[in-house]
């Protein structure tokens, strides 16, 4: 290679003027050379190839090794009989799968995942759509504020949720000392007791995620032409129609994305959900299917139950976004 | 450039390659100096934290070669901790565990017994109680690292206002739980509340345990069946039930640190579960003039209806020593330097009133008797030496000792929240006893024959 790179180097010579022996040499040296190349260019192929396999083999071995194996560890897993502590284990072919489906407190967890996922992701929508459209407008410090209205998202779970339990105490919790002193209730709220745990989780959750949806939104709004508005304007649409007509539709794609995936992260939720009590007493009115396989494996000792219940919550999101596909095809389009 | 390409990236390769194998050769040979000890534990709070670093450094100078890695874990860490070492074929050499987890861990043959400690510490150092924790054929395989019996701490000043007693039954409770339940600025709500429980899975299966084997009941039969539709069960629920009343409203989101905040925030004036813990707690905390004995006390616990006698929990976490672990004999040597005197007064010392020292010798030592926490609450810790010593304390879920080796589906229960769940139906759903204790008698059995154990 090294050669070639001389033979290159003194046949280019732009600049000069080649003596009549220099053509004469070159000339009988150019069959040479194209055998030459063409046998570099074989080499250079294959190399490159060899190189290529080499470059992607790490990421397919992390691949493999954080992705598809732990999937089907999982699903091998989940047609045992398996004690988390202990080494034995034994076929169950889908005992674990049946078990699930004649466990109650499998399909109470469902439901409630099911109720945390569409309500926060309802609630993160409508809020993260009006905050992107109020920031979207010129104010002064609408630089600032929209540094601060990240900050929810930018910090780690467990200091949102500790913060709030503080917040939410109902001893000292300066939420309830804020309702009553300014007369709305009469004695302090148990925010993380049976009745309300379930909303101070949904509210922490929309609190927490929302600036995702702020953020995706605000930045396809920012693309949408002026001159839509404009023309709009000239026709007469008010502000609603305009919204209606012209930014919904506008929005419909980035929608479709921010749904789908704040639906696989919510009902997959599991840190937020576990910090809000962590095994508490109030722990089983918020026991999502996430929580409820976390505790099949970790405290049930039941890792093979465990992992057919992560099996089944994949397979729940594989029919949803199957579904979701399905349905709203024309949207993800636009 | 192109076909310099490959050269690059096979240096590169090459290079990376080197290096890991440069780092890994290091590995090796500081593994090859010291044996490497690692040591598990749940003592996560500073003091702790920095008296086992000091013992640790002591032992490291006393034994050149040996190197203890020390780590201290929240209690859902250790678990799961211990679970991914355990599969992963690399346990440490020594953890924590609750005694049921010893207990089940030993019956699986992944424990080494601890008999060479136990005699150098001398078997007659030990409480009785203590011995009995993992123990089985003649062999120690817990030791624990220092007990701490659960209390009844009240406010003594309150009790005293109003001429109230120690409760001998679960009806004198819910008595002074009526009585200590207070309006103090008149406006008709209560200011403090007569009784602070926790509402945690780990501490409602704790006192489940405790209350059934103070109502002389049983969790499990011989054959395993669970007892929850029992009389006594119900006697139990029956009377959490009429606790409730006089207890902070939604109890049941309060955590184990929630409870003490209640006591030494003045919120609650009777705290069921309480440890030695909470004297640090209320020095800590408590306003200056009301750390002491006169205004936070302890009661010795009432006997149940069907019961003789009253019976408590005793956190007592045993070190275990795990078969397959690198170097169990230098464990050995460690915990022989850590329960010696001169050192186990350190640990000790961290958390005074909630580690009652294993050994007799420290207990009687004038220089534990000298440390100044012991002589201010040295009432908690009488309290807490007549249930270890008259055979009243027992390990979480256990209500006889053969309970640690015929049941070593106790720890699954626990994780289970059925119990928990039970006695939330029971007293903060709504649910009857009888309805609440039906439904977990079912789950509990569900439970017992999935796990193999059925022997009904």
């Amino acid at each position: 290679m090294v050669e070639l790179g001389r033979e290159r180097a003194g046949t280019g010579g732009a600049g000069r003027r080649p003596s009549a022996a220099r053509r004469t040499d070159r000339m009988s040296a150019q069959p040479k050379l194209r055998s030459l190349f063409r046998t570099q260019a074989k080499t250079m192929r294959l190399s490159q190839g060899a190189v290529g396999i080499l470059l992607l083999l790490p990421a397919l071995a992390l691949l493999a090794g954080l992705t598809l194996y732990p999937m089907l560890y999982g699903i091998w897993l989940s047609l045992h009989h398996k004690h988390s502590f202990f080494p034995q284990q034994s076929w169950a072919g889908l005992e674990n799968y049946w078990f699930l489906l004649d466990d109650a407190e499998f399909r109470e967890s469902v439901w409630r995942g099911v109720v945390y996922s569409v309500s926060t992701i309802v609630l993160q929508i409508v809020l993260g759509v009006a905050a992107a459209l109020a920031l979207n407008q010129s104010f002064p410090g609408r630089s600032l504020v929209r540094g601060i209205v990240l900050f929810p998202y930018m910090i780690p779970t467990v200091v949102a949720v500790i913060l709030w339990k503080w917040l939410l105490n109902n001893q000292f919790g300066l939420i309830n000392y804020g309702l009553v002193a300014l007369g709305l209730i009469d004695a302090p709220i148990n925010w993380m007791g049976r009745a309300y745990i379930m909303a101070s989780l949904i509210l922490i959750s929309v609190w927490q995620f929302f600036p995702f949806v702020l953020l995706a939104v605000l930045a396809r709004l920012q693309t949408i032409p002026n001159e839509l508005y404009e023309a709009a304007r000239v026709d007469g649409a008010g502000a609603f129609s305009r919204f209606l007509h012209i930014t919904l539709p506008q929005l419909a794609s980035v929608l479709f994305i921010v749904l789908l995936l704040r639906t696989i992260w919510m009902f997959t939720k599991f840190d937020t959900v576990w910090l809000m009590t962590q095994g508490g007493g109030a722990e089983k009115y918020i026991r999502t299917l996430p929580v409820y396989a976390y505790l099949r494996t970790f405290h049930y000792y039941e890792a093979g139950t465990g992992a057919a219940a992560s099996v089944v919550m994949f397979l729940l999101l594989v029919v949803f976004a199957a579904a979701y596909f399905a349905i709203f095809r024309r949207e993800e389009r636009l | 450039m192109q076909t310099r390409q490959p050269g690059v990236a096979a240096r590169l390769i090459l290079g990376l390659a080197a290096a890991a194998g440069l780092a890994l050769a290091a590995n090796f040979g500081a593994a090859a100096q010291d044996k490497v000890v690692r040591v598990w534990h749940t003592e996560t709070n500073p003091a702790s934290v920095k008296a086992v670093a000091e013992i640790v450094a002591r032992f490291e100078k006393a034994h050149p070669g040996i190197k203890i890695e020390a780590a201290a874990l929240a209690w859902d860490d250790l678990e799961g901790k211990i679970q991914a070492a355990l599969a992963a074929g690399a346990p440490p050499e020594l953890s924590h565990g609750q005694p049921i987890t010893c207990a089940a861990l030993r019956q699986q043959g992944l424990l080494l017994p601890l008999d060479d400690v136990v005699q150098a510490i001398g078997e007659n150092n030990l409480w009785d109680q203590i011995k009995q924790v993992c123990r089985a054929d003649g062999h120690y395989y817990g030791l624990v690292h220092a007990a701490g019996t659960a209390l009844l701490i009240h406010r003594s000043d309150l009790a005293k206002k109003l001429g109230l007693k120690a409760p001998r039954t679960w009806d004198d409770l819910v008595a002074n739980a009526k009585a200590l339940t207070m309006d103090t600025n008149g406006d008709g709500k209560p200011d403090i509340y007569g009784l602070t429980i926790p509402g945690d899975n780990l501490f409602i299966n704790i006192i489940v345990g405790e209350l059934i084997a103070a109502n002389g009941g049983q969790l499990f039969d011989s054959s395993n069946r669970p007892q929850f539709t029992d009389k006594r069960m119900i006697e139990l629920l029956q009377f959490w039930k009429r606790l409730t009343p006089y207890m902070p409203p939604g109890w049941e989101g309060h955590s184990y640190l929630d409870t003490f905040i209640n006591m030494y925030g003045q919120k609650a004036a009777m705290m069921f579960q309480g440890y030695g813990r909470g004297a640090s707690l209320i020095e800590q905390y408590a306003p200056k003039e009301m750390q002491n004995t006169d205004h936070f006390n302890v009661w010795t616990r009432p006997t149940g209806p069907s019961g003789s006698k009253p019976v408590v929990q005793v956190d007592e976490e045993p070190w275990m020593l795990f078969k397959g672990s690198k170097n169990p004999e230098a464990a050995k040597e460690f915990l022989k330097f850590f329960y010696k005197d001169e050192n186990y007064i350190e640990y000790i010392k961290s958390v005074p009133i909630h580690f009652f020292p294993i050994t007799k010798s420290l207990r009687q030592s004038d220089q534990y008797k000298q440390i100044p926490m012991v002589k201010r609450w040295s009432g908690w810790l009488e309290v807490q030496e007549h249930a270890l010593a008259n055979d009243l304390a027992r390990p979480t879920l256990v209500v006889k000792y053969e309970d640690l080796h015929d049941k070593p589906y106790l720890m699954q229960v626990l994780g289970s929240g059925i119990i928990r769940d039970m006695v939330l139906e029971a007293t903060a759903e709504g649910v009857s006893p009888e309805d609440a204790a039906a439904k977990a008698q079912k789950r509990a059995e569900a439970l017992i024959k999935k796990a193999g154990y059925a022997k009904w």
